[in-house]
């Protein structure tokens, strides 16, 4: 195909990385080691105007190399040189980093590194040329703009199409290996009015495929946020009632996510703590769970950074903590299984792939009063929230996040010119009032809307 | 690159013995009909270091290659990153650039190349600024002294930590307008946070410093003087009640206090924006956007300030930029495609994370220049309003709306300092707060930072003297 950077082949090759690790660690009376690696190919492009703007493409590739000296301390290199010589320099910057490792806590492999993977059904898509993403961009900029006569830009665009491959292998003949493909397309509107401040919205969609990619759909949602933005106003600062979007939700809860990761707990930056297992932290009809399998899920790999499995973990169930996400160093110290959720290090890092919120039947989601497709009421519709890294407390439960929503009143919906949120999470997940049955998919997980009362919100008026 | 037999490691080490070889590749590029080629080499060498309570956690060198390249056709461009520094791999990199452009190296057409300068190198004298650095011994007993005299400062310091991190890169840069260029970087940052509990109470608190070009910088580190400027503002905070939001007048302390100005305006002076049409300021060039008594700079000089340079990224020399003269827009920060596309002058302010981002237009050290008030008059003249004595991070949104957060703020009543509050976040827009921007003090101070953009994270400068703004949204419970 025309100016395509791809071919299907792998880049890594396990075969010649291993021998040369198994050689290097021989050397150097390592007896013990593992290895990440990951390499990815990848196309973007962004217009102006009908025109090119900044067409991108990069070929990358690094590793993780992990050892364990004779004392049992763990040291770690990462490099993106995968050369014979780069490697031979990472075996001895992780031997070098191993004499000042943590005797106290020491990571080892994971139980699971060679326990059988779930199957995930991956099909690596075809590539396309430049000239086709620029050509499937330049048609969704001027649709987007041609919708309405007020939107005058997308100052904020992208298409990308992108391979992925990892693997993970370690001296106790664990091997990994997996592939992935995914394209994306972002689009950030601006419009302005005579006399009126210029507004702007967006939306993205992800998928496996650049052919399934719904394009339209992205247009249709930014078009409409965008104009309906148009019309704005000061709100006073009170408390609201408030109806987060699956989007805004899934940021807030992602933003605390430190309450369901083990490492958290263990390190004192969480909420909860070690006894919080089986403990009530929110009204009685909210179900969390991390759904790294999900189908939905577009970049999800089968195994962890350690070679984990990928699993499916309940976090929240009915209300009630019931599951934590685990490395393998975690779920020693709490004497559970890991659970797929660990990134590759000297002390490992866990993190949530793709949260899944929904709720369990209760009394308090019988309120018919409360729709987003009906509520006559007045409140506050959060459709997307900012600065999430300066306006989280993680560690305190709190937060003050600008946002863009409207004020809906008997239904109609009046854009907010700029307000801040405000709350405490443990208040807002005990103040729920209604979690809608419908769940929606987000490019960031998935979940219904959720209804939450008595919120404070600063507003200009 | 482990797929390939062969491998050649020509292009491993930057040195004026390259200079034909990248004649080579842009000799090509040229022949096949772009109007200039880019290329960045780029090699790192990085240590980050954790210490928490009294064990060191972390400790994760890393190394790294890599090179982009750019081409410009009019005033498209295409630029291609890889981490194969093989001759085979650049000349792929090359043919993916041109091919983005509709050009082929097989094409043959009448652009000449008239070779490159003599190599500028402005990493000559700091060949040994790796060496000199701490090693890992040094670095790790460092941080334990932190964390230890932070457990000595407050037995409710519940967290304690201390980060450190080298960065060592070397660059290479080469263009087709005889642009050749070497230089070598160092920066090193430390960080120290804690989380101080009382009963049911917490408060997190942390400070962030960083220099560049000097290998002494974290031997030289005060730490007794950090820790206790870091317990003092935890132990401050632990009881402090939320904020009660509203409009109201707020001082702005000196150093980070600058984030305002970075966010709020730097961004929407960059090339970058203008390009976008999303800058309020595109057409404002000698017209009044701040109060007169704003004047502010952007430069890459200050001696180890965080975001100095001896060149930028397009290979080109700082400038001292004048932004704004008393309260009048004199210049944006540009770089190579932002001046081809906006016909702003090229300001030495081309930068990138590393080589998988192509150069845009960034700020380096920026700050608003010191006024004559001392910061005991500017609380004074404030009735009811907010102390910022510490920020936190912000952002600003794609029309010029801003917002940041105040790690450690207090009530200001009949212009004296009252309470801690917590909670507050500071909302607006630049146009707007800009000419509120009423009293500025004489005690200009840097801090270091990280900017996010276009074109990665870079280590910039923010700073500022006290500031007074009349007028600003404060958000809060």
């Amino acid at each position: 195909m025309a100016n395509s950077i791809y071919n299907q082949k792998n880049v890594l090759n396990t075969e010649i990385l291993s021998n040369l690790l198994i050689k290097y660690s021989k050397e150097s009376e390592i007896r013990k080691w593992d290895m990440g690696a990951s390499s990815s190919k990848d196309i973007s492009v962004q217009v102006q105007q009908g025109n090119a703007k900044q067409l991108k493409g990069s070929q990358r590739n690094s590793m993780t190399l992990r050892v364990w000296n004779s004392n049992n301390q763990v040291g770690i290199t990462s490099t993106s040189d995968l050369t014979s010589e780069g490697i031979k320099k990472a075996m001895r910057g992780a031997i070098d980093a191993s004499l000042f490792g943590n005797k106290k806590e020491s990571p080892e492999f994971s139980p699971l590194a060679k326990a059988e993977l779930k199957e995930i059904k991956s099909t690596i898509s075809n590539t396309h040329s430049i000239d086709q993403l620029l050509s499937i961009l330049k048609k969704a900029e001027k649709q987007l703009i041609d919708t309405h006569q007020s939107i005058d830009s997308v100052p904020y665009n992208g298409l990308n199409e992108s391979y992925m491959e990892r693997i993970y292998i370690n001296s106790d003949g664990a091997n990994r290996h997996m592939k992935l493909s995914q394209s994306s397309i972002y689009l950030y509107a601006k419009a302005e009015e005579k006399n009126k401040k210029p507004r702007s919205a967006g939306g993205i969609r992800i998928n496996a495929n650049l052919e399934k990619l719904d394009i339209e759909s992205c247009i249709t949602e930014t078009s409409e946020k965008l104009i309906s933005h148009l019309n704005y106003k000061s709100i006073e600062t009170n408390k609201y009632l408030i109806c987060f979007t699956p989007e805004a939700f899934l940021q807030l809860i992602s933003a605390f996510s430190s309450m369901f990761n083990a490492r958290s707990i263990i390190d004192g930056v969480s909420l909860m703590n070690e006894d919080s297992i089986g403990k009530q932290i929110s009204v009685p009809n909210l179900n969390i769970s991390d759904e790294g399998l999900h189908p939905e899920n577009v970049g999800a790999f089968s195994f962890d950074g350690e070679g984990t499995p990928t699993q499916n973990i309940k976090l929240v169930k009915k209300g009630i903590l019931s599951n934590l996400l685990h490395s393998e160093a975690t779920a020693r110290k709490f004497g559970v299984e890991p659970t797929g959720h660990a990134g590759l290090g000297a002390k490992v890092s866990v993190s949530p792939d793709w949260l899944v919120v929904s709720n369990s039947e209760s009394e308090l989601d019988k309120d018919e009063s409360l729709s987003i497709k009906n509520t006559l009421k007045e409140y506050i519709l959060i459709d997307e929230l900012s600065a999430i890294h300066s306006g989280v407390k993680a560690s305190q439960g709190s937060f003050s996040l600008p946002f863009d929503g409207w004020i809906v009143k008997d239904g109609k919906k009046t854009s907010i010119e700029a307000a801040t949120v405000a709350g405490d999470i443990l208040k807002v997940l005990n103040s729920i009032v209604k979690i809608e049955k419908e769940q929606i998919v987000t490019h960031q997980g998935i979940s219904p809307y959720i209804w939450v009362d008595n919120m404070s919100i600063t507003g200009e008026a | 690159m482990l797929t390939k037999h062969n491998e050649n490691l020509l292009f491993h080490t930057f040195d004026v013995t390259l200079k034909p070889h990248i004649e080579d590749l842009l000799s090509l590029g040229k022949s096949a009909g772009a109007d200039l080629i880019e290329v960045f080499l780029e090699k790192s060498d990085n240590i980050s270091l954790l210490a928490e309570q009294d064990d060191i956690s972390n400790v994760s060198p890393s190394f790294g290659i890599g090179a982009g390249i750019r081409v410009f056709l009019g005033k498209r461009d295409g630029f291609v990153s890889t981490n194969d520094l093989s001759k085979a791999g650049l000349l792929f990199a090359l043919n993916q650039a041109l091919g983005m452009l509709g050009l082929d190296i097989g094409s043959q057409n009448s652009e000449t190349f008239d070779g490159l300068t003599d190599l500028k190198d402005f990493g000559m004298n700091k060949f040994n600024w790796l060496d000199n650095s701490p090693d890992l011994e040094e670095s790790t007993l460092k941080l334990l002294t932190a964390t230890k005299s932070l457990a000595n400062k407050n037995k409710n310091l519940q967290v304690r930590k201390a980060s450190y991190s080298r960065n060592w890169q070397e660059v290479l840069v080469a263009a087709s307008d005889g642009v050749f260029a070497r230089d070598i970087r160092l920066h090193q940052t430390v960080g120290i946070n804690v989380i101080a509990q009382q009963d049911k109470n917490r408060s997190t608190s942390s400070r962030r410093y960083g220099s560049s070009g000097n290998p002494n910088d974290l031997r030289n580190w005060d730490i007794e003087k950090s820790a206790f400027d870091l317990n003092e503002s935890a132990q401050k905070m632990l009881n402090a009640g939320y904020v009660e939001a509203g409009q109201m007048p707020v001082v702005l302390a000196n150093k980070f206090g600058g984030v305002i100005f970075h966010e709020a305006c730097g961004h929407l002076l960059e090339t970058t924006q203008l390009e976008r049409g999303t800058s309020p300021f595109h057409n404002s060039i000698n017209k009044q956007i701040a109060h007169s008594c704003v004047s502010a700079v952007d430069e890459g000089f200050s001696n180890h300030a965080f975001g100095s340079l001896s060149m930028d990224d397009e290979g080109m020399e700082p400038q001292n930029t004048l932004l704004i003269e008393n309260g009048i827009l004199k210049k944006f920060l540009s770089d190579r495609a932002g001046s081809l596309r906006t016909g702003h002058p090229r300001t030495g302010s081309g930068r990138r994370q590393n080589f998988s981002f192509a150069a845009a237009s960034r700020m380096r050290n920026t700050y608003i220049k010191q006024g004559n008030f001392t910061p005991e008059e500017l609380i004074k003249s404030v009735d009811n309003g907010l102390y910022c004595k510490s920020m936190g991070g912000g952002s600003v949104g794609p029309t010029g709306q801003f917002n940041f957060s105040v790690e450690e703020g207090y009530l200001i009543k009949n212009g004296k300092l009252s309470k801690p509050v917590k909670g507050a976040t500071l909302i607006g827009e630049a146009k707007e707060i800009l000419p509120r921007i009423s009293m500025c003090a004489n005690d200009l101070d840097l801090a270091a930072g990280f900017c996010g953009s276009v074109s990665g994270s870079v280590n910039v400068t923010v700073g500022q003297p006290h500031i007074k703004v009349d007028s600003i949204t404060v958000g809060g419970r």
